[in-house]
């Protein structure tokens, strides 16, 4: 008999230990895959305070680089300001320009928390919902691209990097226009795949990738990296290639998270494929 | 009281040190260094192992909560938690912990502590690891990573018990 209390007991606590790691499992992998609150993660209030203040004491040691790179960025945009270019033809006549209208605001942010030797590597932002950061956003810095908002609270938002298991970020070849997706299969913070590039036209070692901006997530044009190496796929008529990113995931210091305006207006456009599908 | 005020510094200094050092230094290869099972292996022996599982679920909330990782560090720290009673009875007698009140690496010996502690971590990084890459396809990746952090977590782990606990004095 008191063996058969003892067994109920050991049972119990068995049965303790299943709960809670049941508990621990679930939560991660829907996690991972489907963002419920952010009350477990960095994006959360009381812990997104607190790498607030962690940041305070570390941002100093980056300083110079940060502003190394932010005073290139602007050297860059001053060189495309109207005051840098000469006239050439005194016969214009100036308008009002009617022809462009802004498509994609941007809006600084400081990066508290980042991580790039996970397996799912994600980044925390001291911007949030109060500042207008919605969740799919794109994420840029200064040399490339950085990732995609993944959850938002009222003053933190927090960023599924490239370096995690499916970016899928619609990025081009930029010298003939082939596009396919980001992948990050290598498990390097320097590194990541593109997939669908079809191996009947050869890729150049060094060519540029950037982003296509079909989502509507990024502008067309936003550096990704430089293929690095193009091996063939076995069985497949495509190329596996390898980018050297551009952004350096290491030193992550200013970012800029990037807001479609024209957003809605592509979805609604695109949204009717899928009805139409469904009424045939 | 003042044993359960020594504990709970622990708890705090672990996890801070986890969530704002450790995690932070990516040193490469894959390395990561764990070093909050500590804190549970250094609970009395005595202690009732519902009440040490719950503990450490508290604690791999904490540490989950500041690392964007959902849950991963404290379905680990379970498992340690709850393999320890057996690892300890594997490598020592019964009369051996009841002699000392604390089971730590002065009172039991450093080859009790290598055979113990290096069996419950190696377990704990290994559930780690699986569940964070979560392909088998991996799996030679896998053990590099579980077996080099694995290396790396245990002397950080003799580094820090030697802060924290006490060298009894020469009897």
């Amino acid at each position: 008999m008191r063996k058969l209390f003892a067994f109920f007991r050991r049972f119990q606590i068995f049965l303790l230990f299943v709960a809670l790691q049941f508990i621990a499992l679930s939560n991660y992998f829907t996690y991972s895959y489907f963002p419920r609150s952010q009350y477990l993660t960095t994006a959360n209030n009381v812990t997104g305070a607190l790498w607030e203040t962690e940041n305070e004491f570390t941002k100093y040691v980056n300083l110079g680089n940060s502003n190394r790179d932010l005073s290139f960025a602007n050297k860059r945009l001053r060189e495309k300001l109207p005051q840098s270019f000469i006239k050439l033809d005194y016969n214009q006549i100036k308008i009002d320009d009617t022809l462009y209208q802004t498509q994609y605001k941007y809006t600084p942010a400081t990066v508290l928390n980042s991580t790039y030797d996970k397996a799912n590597n994600f980044l925390t932002l001291n911007i949030g919902s109060k500042q207008g950061v919605k969740r799919g956003m794109g994420v840029i810095c200064d040399k490339g691209v950085v990732g995609v908002v993944f959850k938002v609270s009222t003053h933190y938002s927090l960023v599924k990097s490239v370096l995690s298991t499916n970016p899928n970020i619609d990025v081009m070849l930029e010298e003939d226009g082939s596009f396919g997706l980001l992948k990050w299969t290598i498990r390097n913070a320097r590194f990541a795949n593109l997939s669908g590039i079809s191996n009947d036209l050869p890729v150049k070692k060094w060519g540029a990738v950037l982003t296509r901006g079909g989502g509507g997530v990024f502008p067309r044009g936003i550096a990704v990296g430089k293929v690095y190496k193009v091996l063939p796929i076995e069985g497949r008529a495509q190329w596996d290639v390898q980018i050297l990113l551009a952004t350096n995931f290491k030193k992550l210091q200013n970012v800029y998270v990037i807001k479609n305006i024209l957003k809605n207006e592509q979805r609604q456009l695109e949204s009717v494929i899928t009805n139409e599908e469904d009424h045939e | 009281m003042n044993k359960i005020f020594n504990h709970i510094t622990r708890f705090v200094l672990l996890v801070l040190v986890q969530v704002f050092i450790l995690n932070q230094l990516e040193i490469g290869s894959g390395i990561l260094i764990m070093a909050y099972p500590l804190f549970i292996f250094l609970l009395p022996y005595e202690l009732n192992l519902s009440f040490t599982l719950l503990i450490s679920f508290v604690m791999g909330i904490c540490i989950d909560a500041m690392s964007n990782t959902f849950g991963l560090h404290t379905s680990a720290l379970l498992l340690f938690a709850y393999m320890r009673p057996l690892v300890f009875s594997r490598f020592a007698s019964q009369e051996d912990y009841e002699m000392n009140k604390e089971a730590n690496i002065y009172t039991l010996g450093t080859a009790w502590f290598i055979l113990t502690f290096g069996t419950l971590l190696l377990l704990h990084h290994l559930w780690f690891f699986l569940f964070e890459v979560a392909n088998l396809s991996e799996l030679t990746y896998i053990l590099k990573k579980t077996i080099l952090s694995t290396i790396v977590s245990f002397l950080v782990c003799v580094g820090l018990q030697i802060i924290f606990v006490q060298k009894p004095k020469d009897r």
